[in-house]
Parts: C-alpha cells; sequence; structure tokens
C-alpha cells in the first residue's frame, strides 16, 4: 500500500467535517464549495459532493433555500442547521483533541 | 454532419451531439445505479442534471445552440464519478471490491435478501422474503403454500434451498443491509456447506425435518391417492371417442409441455445474459434471483393443471405405462427440437449457449479447486 493510498481515506473522512466548516460561514452553492476546496488538499468534483450534501441535509445538518439566478433555474444554497451548528463544535473540539494528542507523542 | 438528439436536464432542454449525448446518458445510467440504494437518490440526480445543465449553458451562445462531443467528455470529467456519500465511511477496500465483483456479476449489488429468524415458523425464509418486498408476511406464506401445491411439491425443495443459501439475519444491520446477495460459486458452496453442518448437528432441526417429511409423504399419498380414485370413477365412463381424444390430447400436452419448459429456460437465459425478459426489463429494485424465482413459479403454476390433466389422461386411457413412456419421449424429443430452432433462429442464444458451456466449466474447476483446497488442510 502506496502512501496515497493511505491518505486517501483520511481526506474522505474528512470531507464531511470540511463541507460542514464551509456551510458554517455564509450561505453557499455548490459550485462556490468547489472553488473554494478546488485548490486544496480536498479537490472534490460535484460526483462526490451532491450525494453527501444530501446525506447531511437528511441527517438534519444542512439545509438549503432556493434563490433565484441570472442564468438558468434557481440554485440550492446551502446553510448549517442548529444541529449542524452542535455537531461541528463537537468535531472541532475533536479534531483539537487529536492534534494534542498527535502533537504529545512528538516525532 | 452530426446527428443531434434533444434532451432535458432537470425541466431545461439542451442539444447535444449524438457520440456525446450516448457518453452522458452512460455516466447518468451508471451515477444512478451507483446511487441505487440511497434515500436521496432522485434528489442527487435532480442536482446532477442541473449542474450538467448548467455547465452546458455556459459552453452554448446564440451563434452555438449544440453541445458537442468533446464538450460532454469535459463536463462529465469536470463532475468526477459519482459516489454514493453511503458507502465513503466503509473505506477504499470496501471500494476496490465491490469493482472486481461488478465485473462478475454483472448488474449492481441491490437489497439483501435474509433469512429472518425471529418469529419465524420455520428457518425464516418467507419472512425474509417479506421483508424484502416490503409485504405481510402472511400472504408470502399463501404464496408459497399455493406454489407448493401447484407445482407437487416442487417448492418445498426451493424453500430448503433457500434455507440452505440464504444468509441469516444475524444483527440489525443484517436486517438493513442495502447490498446484492453475493453470488459467487465458492460463497454459495461455501455457506451452503456451514449451513449443512449446523443442520446436521441441530437435533431440534433433526427432528423437526423428519417430522415435516413424515407430513410431506402422507400429503403425497394422500393426494396421489385421490388422484387415481378420481381417475378411475372417470375411465369407465369414458367411450371410445373419449380415449382418441386422450389419444390426440397426449402429443399436444406434450408439445405445449415442451414450449413451456423451452420458453421458461430461454426466459431465464436471456434474464441471466441481459438483465432482462425478452426486452422487458425487471423493475427498478428487483434483483435478478428475485427474477428467477419468479420465472420458475411461474413455470411450475402454469404447467402443472397442464400436467394434472395429463396424469388424468394417462389414467382414463387404460393406465398403460406405455403412455407416460411414449409422453416422455414425446416431450423430449419436442424439446430438443424448440431448442435446436431456438439456436438456430434467436439471435443470442447460440453465443449464450456458448457462454452458458464456458461458466459451467469454470464452475466445476471452481468446486473442484475449492475441495482440493480443503482436502489439503
Amino acid at each position: 500500500m502506496n502512501i496515497t493510498e493511505k491518505l486517501a481515506p483520511i481526506r474522505k473522512g474528512l470531507l464531511e467535517f470540511v463541507i460542514l466548516k464551509i456551510v458554517a460561514g455564509d450561505k453557499v452553492y455548490v459550485a462556490d464549495m468547489l472553488r473554494l476546496l478546488g485548490p486544496t488538499e480536498f479537490a472534490t468534483q460535484e460526483g462526490t459532493l451532491y450525494p453527501l450534501l444530501s446525506k447531511l441535509r437528511r441527517e438534519e445538518l444542512v439545509d438549503y433555500e432556493w434563490q433565484e439566478s441570472e442564468a438558468g433555474p434557481p440554485r440550492k444554497y446551502y446553510k448549517l442547521t442548529q444541529k449542524g451548528r452542535t455537531q461541528l463544535s463537537t468535531l472541532n473540539d475533536y479534531w483539537k483533541d487529536l492534534n494534542r494528542t498527535l502533537a504529545e507523542f512528538g516525532n | 454532419m452530426q446527428k443531434v438528439v434533444n434532451i432535458s436536464l432537470n425541466g431545461i432542454a439542451y442539444q447535444l451531439e449524438e457520440p456525446g449525448y450516448n457518453q452522458l446518458r452512460d455516466y447518468l445510467e451508471r451515477a444512478e445505479a451507483r446511487l441505487k440504494d440511497s434515500p436521496d437518490r432522485t434528489e442527487v440526480m435532480n442536482d446532477l442534471e442541473q449542474a450538467i445543465g448548467e455547465k452546458c449553458a455556459r459552453v452554448l451562445s446564440p451563434h452555438k445552440t449544440v453541445v458537442n462531443e468533446a464538450e460532454i467528455a469535459k463536463i462529465i470529467e469536470e463532475m468526477g464519478p459519482v459516489e454514493s456519500a453511503e458507502e465513503k465511511a466503509e473505506g477504499a477496500k470496501t471500494e476496490g471490491a465491490a469493482e472486481t465483483s461488478q465485473e462478475y456479476v454483472g448488474p449492481q449489488p441491490r437489497k439483501r435478501l435474509f433469512n429472518i429468524s425471529e418469529g419465524a415458523m420455520w428457518a425464516g425464509v418467507c419472512n425474509g422474503i417479506a421483508a424484502y418486498l416490503n409485504v405481510d408476511v402472511t400472504w408470502v406464506r399463501l404464496a408459497f403454500v399455493l406454489i407448493t401445491i401447484f407445482s407437487w411439491g416442487g417448492m418445498f425443495f426451493v424453500y430448503i434451498t433457500m434455507a440452505f443459501i440464504v444468509p441469516t439475519a444475524k444483527t440489525a444491520e443484517d436486517r438493513a443491509a442495502a447490498f446484492g446477495m453475493p453470488f459467487n460459486t465458492e460463497e454459495l458452496i461455501g455457506r451452503a456447506k456451514k449451513n449443512f453442518e449446523k443442520f446436521g448437528s441441530d437435533y431440534r432441526w433433526r427432528r423437526e425435518w423428519r417430522r415435516q417429511q413424515r407430513h410431506w409423504n402422507r400429503q403425497w399419498a394422500h393426494m396421489n391417492e385421490q388422484m387415481r380414485s378420481f381417475s378411475a370413477q372417470a375411465a369407465p365412463q369414458m367411450s371410445t371417442a373419449a380415449r382418441a381424444i386422450t389419444g390426440i390430447f397426449l402429443p399436444i400436452a406434450a408439445i405445449i409441455g415442451a414450449v413451456l419448459f423451452v420458453v421458461w429456460i430461454l426466459a431465464l437465459f436471456s434474464l441471466v445474459t441481459q438483465n432482462n425478459i425478452f426486452g422487458w426489463g425487471l423493475p427498478h429494485n428487483m434483483p435478478m434471483w428475485a427474477g428467477i424465482l419468479i420465472l420458475t413459479m411461474l413455470y411450475f403454476a402454469i404447467s402443472a393443471p397442464l400436467k394434472m390433466v395429463r396424469h388424468g389422461g394417462h389414467q382414463a386411457a387404460g393406465s398403460h405405462p406405455g403412455w407416460a413412456a411414449l409422453h416422455g419421449v414425446m416431450w423430449v424429443a419436442f424439446t430438443a427440437l424448440f431448442f435446436w430452432i431456438a439456436y438456430n433462429v434467436i439471435p443470442g442464444v447460440r453465443e449464450f449457449v456458448d457462454q452458458i458451456l464456458w461458466a459451467v466449466g469454470l464452475t466445476v474447476s471452481n468446486i473442484s479447486e475449492t475441495v482440493r483446497l480443503e482436502s489439503w488442510y
């Protein structure tokens, strides 16, 4: 197993966390999310993002509203729900704990 | 010059070059298959269509009204492969495994069938089917009993086979599992073997099994007895003309029986190879094995009355064993004839027969491999 294969599941697992972080800001459209993620390690595609967002919505962590766009049909703008906010803060705490643990073990 | 296809993506019309259209259709079909078990399927498909539509709109202008093949290819690449959010948690390994098994199975994995022993009358086969089809278990049991009667007990063996082959749900996740039934020979044989060992060691089962066997033997004898007495009453009253009619009916019964048999086999062929029955696709969430089961039930149900009448015919015509033998020979001859015609006339049957021979060879070598490995340890 090479290093890329080992890193892929870590990124995959964290993608949901990252999405919650992005949605926590202003209401965002999927194309905006892709643009934000594009230059990062979490660069992803619609094929992955839409199913993930639908799952998050089913879990009531995010919600969306329709907004008119100048080109084409109205678009879905996603935002964080109260439940999502609680989960995000749990995830943030957990992430900090993980970092601390890793730091404690040193190199 | 390129042929153009008009399509609608989430309610907006676009014109695509035909090869591009084919690519896009394949992409969306793959996406839908991937999302088959996701409760968000419709929503995600709509989202994807809209995203594709917007990407198409971006390359169009008042002077360019058609999306060409290269642009579609680029759009599909941008969209990326669709992966269900559910399978993500299981990591890369499962994904790889799913990919390889798909090559063997052909159709995508689907909802999984289990035997459910909670509240079961027997092995939980009916219970599992009821849960799978989302109907009341009483209906499934009723269907099983009816088909068992019509198929002269044939369905009973289907039940026994399913009791051994279908895995038993052990956890709540099992019951909720939304995967396809694995269908490679090794796993199937292994599971049947394991279940059989358990079955052999379980005293209660053995006793139950014997009880059921006795019960069935009794019923079978009773049914035959009734049939015989009915025919015996009818036979003396039959005129020579009626006997002649019976004589004519026998070959007809043989032909109809042979036709039914050939149609059944061909339908199974078509289902296994093309995942449809003579062009009719299965309902979206019906797995192939259910199709096979339904076809088999239909075959038994349709041919049962024929068998019954024929049986009466034998008796009426003097109960001579020669009649049965004659019928058997005619049936075999007609079946062979129809198969030969199908082999030569219907395209695909020839390839399929070759494929079957290949698959049989593979299965045999698989089994011998398994057996060989077992003896090693």
